[in-house]
């Protein structure tokens, strides 16, 4: 019994020193979909938004005059993690609501249309919480 | 299994590049935890991720005393990728009444959304006897939850305790939602093993 359990350890150990550190890519994925009424030319630019559709349309709805920075993050495994990143983010008075996708390792900030959103704040308040914050995309809607 | 567990460590030791907070910063976080070696309350505040202040209450059953320690924990190493995160801790205090109490250790943890594994070592030097605690841990999560629902783990822990010798394994269940964290373990020796955990 007590083999079979080391014998595990050190699978998962292996796990551990193979996973790759992926933040350095800034090429994401786009879920192409519609939304009527909403502006999406900020996704055009050369790169692709892995987002939810439909969990980026709830997040939206009934939303106007508002802008949504999509964070990729590093290291967001753990909901009981991630908690510190809605607190720090809803200290900021332009910011609206927030939505953590643990899945897909981004999160989703609505500010008000007149924030200034700046990717080295938004990092070092991902930063504060111990993750990274590895790209950032900008959609008004 | 000495061989076995001294590769077990230095794997870790060497994987472990980087490091995430014990918690975010300017948070608190309110720790209790109970086994059959002793009863612990532990309050420490985190004033940046990568170190948390505290104070613990330690009620030692083994020798039958109490200790007041102030804790210090810091971040040693952290590596965070899309889909994990890997960590690894120093830890140290100084009982509050007598310099010559005190304990200091390292823990480490690596996990994804699906799987969790960690060890901790920790020497406590006392008065009454000095020893060592340690354990390893790894677990699956039967379930992958989304942001603010409520999350299950199914583990199987390992510890050691130097007064009294063997190891000992059994199952552990750990569940969270929001800022509240429990984790349950029970084997027939050692009886319950319980911690929880609240962040504020």
């Amino acid at each position: 019994m007590k083999k079979i359990y080391f014998l595990t350890v050190l699978v998962m150990s292996g796990f551990a020193w193979t996973s790759q550190d992926h933040s350095k890519s800034h090429s994401i994925e786009m879920h192409a979909h519609s939304h009527e009424g909403h502006i999406h030319e900020e996704l055009v630019d050369g790169r692709k938004l892995e987002v939810d559709p439909d969990r980026f349309d709830n997040f939206i709805e009934g939303q106007t005059n508002s802008q949504v920075a999509v964070i990729s993050v590093n290291g967001m495994v753990c909901d009981f993690c991630a908690r510190g990143i809605e607190r720090t983010f809803k200290k900021d008075k332009s910011v609206q609501k927030i939505d953590v996708d643990l899945s897909r390792g981004k999160v989703l900030v609505m500010y008000t249309q007149s924030a200034k959103v700046d990717f080295e704040d938004i990092k070092q308040k991902i930063l504060s919480n111990g993750q990274n914050a590895t790209d950032l995309q900008i959609i008004s809607i | 299994m000495g061989m076995l567990l001294k590769i077990f460590f230095s794997i870790f030791a060497i994987t472990s590049i980087e490091a995430r907070p014990i918690s975010y910063s300017g948070s608190s976080t309110l720790m209790s935890m109970s086994d059959n070696m002793k009863d612990s309350i532990y309050y420490h505040y985190s004033p940046t991720y990568k170190y948390s202040i505290g104070i613990e209450s330690v009620n030692e059953k083994f020798f039958d005393k109490d200790f007041i320690y102030l804790r210090l924990t810091y971040l040693l190493n952290r590596k965070n990728t899309k889909h994990s995160q890997r960590n690894l801790y120093f830890q140290s205090a100084i009982a509050a009444d007598n310099l010559n109490n005190n304990f200091y250790g390292i823990h480490g943890d690596w996990e994804t959304r699906r799987f969790f594994s960690g060890f901790g070592y920790k020497k406590i030097i006392n008065n009454s006897r000095n020893h060592a605690e340690q354990y390893y841990q790894l677990g699956i999560a039967p379930y992958i939850g989304e942001y603010g629902d409520f999350h299950t783990w199914i583990m199987l822990k390992s510890k050691k305790n130097s007064l009294i010798g063997n190891w000992k394994t059994y199952p552990v269940f750990k569940f969270f939602k929001g800022d509240f964290l429990i984790e349950i373990g029970y084997d027939s020796d050692i009886d319950w093993d319980i911690h929880m955990m609240y962040r504020f």
